[in-house]
């Protein structure tokens, strides 16, 4: 699929679409654009020293931990498919989903579009930045900050989303919880 | 100063102090008499395999740099520069020769062996004297099952009698299979704005909640219903703070996927054996070991240790587990079951956090402080039970772990040293 500035505006606007549908807390809605074979995942940070720091001397090279981000064999914040954020959205329903009980009021905010082709041809590669800023209860915060990489299908008129990789830039989390959608 | 620990605790009616919440005096005397004292869970042997690997946590507020040397032995110290103070390593994990701090350059092999000093000769004259000031080690380091835990107490007792009773409860999470376990990679590591013993406590002895809290997760199919089973099971405290919540021997509390139900069942047989007829009466799946590592196999399998972080903030770091013989799509599915039910967007865990802050920041009120916390559910209804080898509720609903556990609190906060605790 050739990038085009049409294409690029059609896709900020869908992840503004799917943001607001969020925020809005029409999840059922925001299901609809979720595709049957997503993969949806948030690894994790954590700090590690380059390989050229000069704090650290290793004894093993090959041992040296370099890489910041966990891999897709371990631990992740979310690692979800289609079906099970579904089942998260049904949590919320249940009407005993005390996170959310009262509700999160958020706002998700998207920047740095970039578009870039993929293999397949009816499909597009998405970079973004996003916060996701959560305020609860009387005067709880909490920002959520990092970028995401999509994988978005055209589906007639629509897109829908395939992948999701979605990377706070904490390793810490300052949130006592993820309960809301990115 | 030391607070006094009169009247806080209450274990023979259930009653409990609000203070303890919340009172920054009483804090600083966890922090020594408690945290500067018990063996406290530093990190897994499968997270340092390697000669050179270290992990960074946390014993108590003091940083710890765990490091197996070039020898292979595990050592840990304060991971502190002894020159000013300055913290030395700064990655999560890796591996190391050696360390060198980031404020003057002082360099320290992975034995914790001060080895170069920058501008020796000029500066120092050639008269530091570089053995003197090596990185300060903990008084005791041991591991059971592959986790490995240290005490800064040169006078605590050996780890496998501070475990006492509980060393068989945590085989039954960490040593089912021949080989043990192993850690998912990666550590789950996030801030929730409360005091420290209500997860512990929540971990070490609130069957209660379960159905309540956590019906949400349970009504969408993240877990089996518990509340359709009720074939024993009991709250067990096998001594010393220690607390467990067992199921019925025999029941099942796995994420309900095809695969880890199978897996438990087709395993039950070489884990009986393993575990002895104990593993036939009860079935844990989840408890504390005191005062701030628990542990959790229901719906997910994962230890985690709550880092205390001044008394109304803890960093939860956690872990996933695996039993290392396990085939790799039960490995796999145990990941993912895992960190969708415990973790930051666990739907079991989440529900958790708003809990335990309203419980601590109400207590900011000083009428609110005025009245004690009840911990009363089956008072009387427990007794010590040789064949479970602690004091075990008489039904799988009770408050008697609680009740354990504050009063070892208490008797630590008390106790000068080790040999004024009672037993």
């Amino acid at each position: 699929m050739q990038v085009t500035p049409d294409l690029l505006r059609e896709i900020e606007q869908f992840l503004y679409r799917e943001a607001r549908l969020l925020d809005n807390r029409q999840f059922h809605r925001w299901a609809e654009l979720l595709a049957e074979d997503l993969r949806y995942w948030m690894p994790m940070r954590s700090n590690r020293y380059p390989a050229n720091s000069k704090a650290i001397a290793s004894l093993d090279e090959a041992h040296q931990e370099t890489h910041d981000l966990t891999e897709a064999h371990e631990l992740a914040v979310m690692d979800e498919t289609r079906e099970s954020l579904i089942r998260r959205i049904e949590r919320l329903d249940s009407g005993f989903a005390w996170a959310e009980d009262p509700p999160s009021r958020t706002r998700h905010f998207i920047s740095n579009v970039e578009l870039e082709p993929t293999e397949n041809p009816a499909e597009i590669r998405a970079y973004s930045n996003f916060i996701l800023y959560r305020t609860r209860g009387e005067r709880e915060e909490d920002f959520y900050v990092g970028s995401r990489e999509d994988i978005l299908r055209r589906t007639g008129e629509t897109w829908q989303i395939t992948y999701r990789k979605i990377v706070l830039d904490q390793s810490v989390l300052s949130a006592k919880n993820v309960s809301n959608f990115f | 100063m030391v607070a006094e620990m009169q009247g806080l605790v209450n274990s023979e009616r259930g009653l409990v102090s609000r203070r303890i919440f919340i009172e920054p005096d009483i804090y600083q005397q966890e922090l020594e008499r408690i945290f500067a004292r018990c063996w406290l869970f530093l990190c897994h042997q499968s997270q340092i395999p390697n000669p050179g690997d270290y992990f960074t946590t946390y014993m108590g507020e003091d940083p710890v740099l765990v490091m197996r040397d070039s020898g292979g032995s595990v050592n840990a110290f304060l991971n502190v520069c002894r020159h000013r103070g300055n913290r030395l390593c700064r990655a999560e994990s890796g591996n190391a020769a050696t360390i060198t701090c980031a404020y003057h350059g002082w360099t320290f092999g992975n034995t914790g062996k001060l080895v170069a000093v920058p501008n020796l000769q000029d500066a120092y004259f050639g008269e530091l004297d570089l053995d003197q000031w090596n990185l300060i080690p903990v008084a005791q380091l041991d591991d059971y099952k592959g986790m490995i835990f240290a005490t800064f107490d040169p006078d605590a007792p050996p780890l496998r009698e501070y475990l006492g009773e509980m060393a068989w409860y945590l085989d039954s999470f960490f040593d089912r299979r021949e080989g043990g376990v192993e850690v998912v990679g990666g550590v789950h590591k996030w801030v929730v704005p409360c005091n420290w013993k209500l997860p512990a406590e929540n971990f070490g002895g609130d069957a209660y909640h379960v159905s309540w809290s956590h019906l949400s997760a349970i009504r969408a199919g993240f877990a089996g219903d518990f509340r359709l089973r009720n074939t024993g099971g009991s709250l067990v405290s096998p001594g010393q703070g220690h607390c467990v919540i067992t199921l019925g021997g025999g029941d099942i509390a796995e994420a309900p996927e095809p695969e880890l139900v199978a897996y438990e069942q087709d395993t039950r047989p070489e884990v009986v054996a393993r575990l002895g007829p104990r593993a036939e009466q009860v079935s844990p799946i989840v408890g504390t070991v005191f005062p701030n590592l628990s542990i959790i196999r229901s719906t997910s399998h994962s230890f985690r240790v709550w880092h205390p972080k001044g008394p109304g903030e803890i960093e939860i770091w956690a872990w996933i587990f695996v039993d290392k013989a396990a085939p790799p799509q039960v490995k796999e599915a145990l990941r993912v079951n895992g960190l969708r039910g415990f973790g930051p967007s666990g739907t079991f865990e989440q529900d958790d956090m708003d809990n335990w802050q309203e419980c601590t920041h109400t207590s900011r009120g000083v009428v609110s402080r005025r009245y004690d916390l009840n911990m009363q559910m089956g008072l009387g209804h427990e007794e010590y039970r040789p064949d479970l080898g602690g004091l075990a509720s008489d039904y799988r609903l009770s408050e008697s772990n609680h009740r354990q556990f504050y009063r070892r609190w208490a008797d630590l906060m008390a106790a000068e040293q080790w040999q004024d605790l009672p037993a």
